[in-house]
């Protein structure tokens, strides 16, 4: 520890700058409203909007940076890492969209709220870097923090209340029972902290695999928590129906990808020699995420706890990918991520702007919607397609990748699986499209027919209007024109050196390991000489 | 055995004992004032095991944070949630604790043969409380664990933020304030209707 | 009798325990948090104990227990104030009676 003159080369801290502008309108939200008072604030929402999109332009500038290791091996920005960060800076943009109306309607105070979403952005992004068990318990706890406060933000609703208080108890045990891992880590390793090193000393220790069994099983579940994995999943039906709608499309986007990003980095570098075992743990969670979310979600009534147990499925999904643990299934992960991102925001952009608008979430009541509002059906239904994985959108490329990269690792029941899955989550999301646009007239719904002229003048709902049509554009567009998303989700794998070494290293010590065995049976032989 | 270590294993003996037996207190007694006080006691106990342990700087702020802070932060809930509540039985309620005991029982089995099977890797303390350790923690807080150091101040501060904004009552009148403020008792909330905590005049009558 | 790692490491798997079990039966919400507390000081003593026994020279341990300390107050602080929201709504504080939400 000495402080020497390359001590500013060691800092590195030029890779966090993405996260110092985060952190940077994080406060200038916070003082500004506090000097301007709660009318003239209104502008803060957009001031936080840019500033994510540049703290997003940024992030390009340090895309396959010479040393990816900043402050002393405690974060990494390498190109893994900035895609995830990307994800989870983009997913909040386009929620602070969706969360003016929303708010103010609701009669919250606005900025504290942008502030509070901005907090877990930054957690979910210094998380997706992290590379020290120290810096990944702070980034967690700062995202699942700023979590609880957004669930209970409506606080005169005693649902909210509730969401949050589960969604804190549960969170809190799981971020302890994630601790006890991560310090049964610290001590098998020999007193590190560092991922990489983490994996250096496991390979040294011989007769710990009690040990490290239990802290891979304790830290798996922290992780699966975050990306509520059945059976982690129990919390998120209740917190999604009690919370309030953006910060449901949040944490099932954003906090998701942070969840995705720590499980791919603290598994495949710190737990190399473990992997098949954490792949058989990921094949159960995957299997059970699959048949339950799709099969649940087969027979909501309500919008949103429909897509609470989508959005379990879809990570069954994605944990396919991780399963196959190649450099084509965690490219698959990212690519579906992406595309993920736009459409299940755009799912909620219209689940909001419909409860907006008529006060109901109830599926029924979307009846014969095309004839009152065509944008907000084209826009919902396009999404909830994508969803169901319909060619030629964006979701369908996206679960093709995901199942051909399974297919690839010899994961064939898995991907079967998953293809049964997948038909059956279209049946439901084409049941809400069938509802809103099939209907004869005399079909329609009492909502729809008191339904309000659709006016984009009134505050707040412009932005909504922008994020639905963006959505809408990017999902119905990224499937014909996937190649850079693809080309990008490739790259990025491609250029992690994290995930290279940890491959590398993985080969080196079974050939050791294989080595010794070999040379044991020699051993005593010379001895008898 | 000499003097030294006699005299702490028997400390440590005592401090274990009890640290357990209030942490049974906290979870099993039933009046959860008791089991608030109790947990002070079990938080002083740790910290006088990590005064063992040669943790000088964490001992101390285990005592300033948790007993300080966090224990009195819970005594201050309960003051406010002080409703006595007769809770209603459920059903099976026995069964429900006797299994939890039982997975618990069992876990504590696997962690202990966990802790006693694994070959930890001791170094040798010899000559190591040379530098005292809030020199060491100030050090590492400034270089390789910078990062979340800085992240953990956010944390603080929107913590800060957020705590109030939930816990405050939104003192926003329905109408402008007329200007002769007859209402003397308490402050009409924008919240749904409700009785007052702790402070309106029905409360006391509930109580007794 | 010299104290050995492994005393430590099962006293903190006991709390650890205990925890689980207050987190788990309790019906008072209060009581849930203290719970979560105790489990989190079940991992600092096995945190410093590892540091003194396996990390004396670097410390690492108790500069990880003194960030969990900072999260556990804050993670308190915004659980006491989510209860005392539900408690002004709902007036209980009786977990078995939150159930507007179904699991």
């Amino acid at each position: 520890m000495e402080f020497a003159s390359n001590f500013s080369d060691q800092l590195n801290v030029g890779l966090i700058l993405p996260e110092g502008i985060v952190v940077a309108t994080l406060l200038a939200v916070l003082i500004g409203d506090l000097i301007l008072g709660r009318r003239a604030a209104r502008g803060l929402p957009y001031i936080a909007i840019a500033g994510l999109l540049l703290s997003i332009v940024s992030l390009y500038f340090y895309w396959d940076a010479e040393n990816p290791t900043a402050l002393l091996g405690s974060f990494s920005g390498d190109d893994l890492s900035i895609i995830f960060r990307g994800v989870i800076a983009l997913s909040t943009a386009v929620t602070i969209l969706m969360s003016i109306r929303y708010v103010e309607q609701t009669g919250g105070a606005l900025s504290e709220f942008i502030a509070i979403m901005l907090t877990a952005t930054l957690g979910g992004m210094f998380l997706a870097g992290a590379n020290e068990l120290v810096m990944i318990f702070v980034a967690l706890e700062t995202l699942s923090i700023s979590s609880y406060l957004m669930t209970g933000y409506m606080k005169r609703d005693s649902r909210s209340n509730e969401a949050a208080l589960k969604y804190l108890l549960i969170g809190a045990a799981s971020s302890a029972v994630f601790l006890y891992g991560s310090s049964l880590l610290y001590g098998l390793s020999g007193g590190k902290t560092i991922l990489p090193e983490i994996a250096q000393g496991l390979a040294q220790v011989e007769g710990g695999e009690l040990a490290s069994a239990i802290a891979l099983v304790f830290m798996i579940a922290g992780i699966a928590f975050k990306i509520s994995a059945v059976p982690f999943h129990q919390w998120t039906p209740d917190v999604y129906e009690g919370s309030p709608t953006p910060v449901v499309a949040f944490l099932s986007v954003g906090s998701k990808a942070a969840g995705f990003a720590l499980a791919i980095r603290l598994l495949v570098v710190a737990f190399p020699l473990e992997q098949p075992q954490w792949r058989l743990i990921f094949t159960a969670l995957a299997i059970l995420s699959m048949i339950l979310g799709n099969a649940v979600a087969l027979a909501q009534t309500s919008m949103k706890r429909l897509l609470a147990y989508s959005s379990i499925g879809q990570a069954g999904f994605v944990m396919i990918g991780m399963v196959a643990a190649t450099q084509a299934g965690y490219a698959s992960m990212i690519f579906y991520l992406l595309v993920y991102l736009f459409m299940n925001l755009g799912a909620f952009t219209g689940l909001i702007l419909f409860s907006l608008r008529t006060g109901t979430d109830q599926i029924t009541e979307y009846a014969g919607l095309y004839q009152k509002d065509p944008l907000l059906t084209l826009g919902l239904s396009i999404c909830l397609l994508s969803l169901g994985g319909i060619p030629p959108l964006a979701g369908f490329f996206g679960k093709i990748y995901l199942f051909w990269a399974g297919w690839q690792a010899g994961l064939y029941g898995l991907v079967i699986l998953g293809l049964v899955a997948s038909v059956v989550s279209i049946y439901y999301y084409i049941r809400v499209v069938k509802m809103m646009v099939v209907k004869e007239p005399q079909e329609m719904s009492d909502t729809v027919r008191n339904y309000p002229a659709v006016r984009w003048n009134l505050p707040g709902m412009r932005p909504l209007q922008v994020g639905l049509v963006f959505s809408l554009v990017v999902t119905s567009l990224a499937g014909i024109l996937s190649n850079p998303l693809f080309t990008l989700a490739n790259t990025s794998i491609e250029n992690t050196e994290a995930l290279k070494s940890a491959s590398t290293f993985l080969e080196e010590t079974t050939a050791q390991n294989k080595e010794v065995s070999l040379a044991d049976p020699m051993a005593p032989a010379i001895v008898e000489k | 055995m000499d003097l030294a270590q006699g005299v702490q294993f028997v400390s440590f003996i005592i401090l274990a004992a009890m640290m357990f037996s209030a942490a049974l207190g906290v979870v099993l007694l039933r009046n959860i004032v008791y089991s608030a006080f109790l947990l002070g006691a079990v938080f002083i106990s740790i910290s006088g095991l990590y005064l063992l342990l040669n943790a000088e700087f964490v001992a101390a702020s285990q005592i300033l944070v948790y007993v300080g802070a966090v224990n009195v932060l819970i005594l201050f809930a309960i003051m406010l949630v002080n409703k006595k509540e007769a809770f209603p039985a459920l059903g099976r309620n026995w069964l429900r604790g006797g299994a939890t005991a039982l997975v618990c029982v069992g876990l504590f089995a696997l962690l202990g043969t966990m802790a006693i099977s694994t070959p930890w890797s001791i170094a040798d303390r010899a000559g190591v409380a040379a530098e005292g350790s809030v020199i060491k923690i100030g050090k590492h807080f400034f270089s390789d664990f910078l990062l979340p150091f800085e992240l953990a101040s956010v944390l603080l501060l929107i913590t800060m933020v957020g705590a109030i904004i939930l816990a405050r009552r939104d003192l926003i009148p329905e109408e402008p304030p007329e200007s002769g403020l007859t209402e003397t008792e308490a402050y009409k909330l924008q919240e749904r209707p409700r009785e007052l905590i702790s402070v309106g005049k029905s409360e006391s009558e509930d109580q007794s | 009798m010299e104290l050995q790692l492994e005393y430590y490491l099962i006293l903190a798997a006991g709390l650890f325990c205990i925890g689980i079990y207050g987190l788990v039966t309790s019906r008072n919400v209060v009581r849930v948090l203290m719970s979560v507390e105790l489990l989190l000081n079940a991992v600092n003593l096995n945190l410093i104990g590892f540091s003194s026994f396996i990390d004396p020279i670097d410390i690492k341990g108790q500069v990880f227990s003194v960030f969990v300390i900072i999260v556990a107050a804050a993670e308190s602080a915004v659980g006491l104030a989510i209860i005392l929201a539900i408690y002004r709504n709902r007036n209980t504080v009786d977990m078995e009676r939150f159930n507007l939400l179904k699991w």
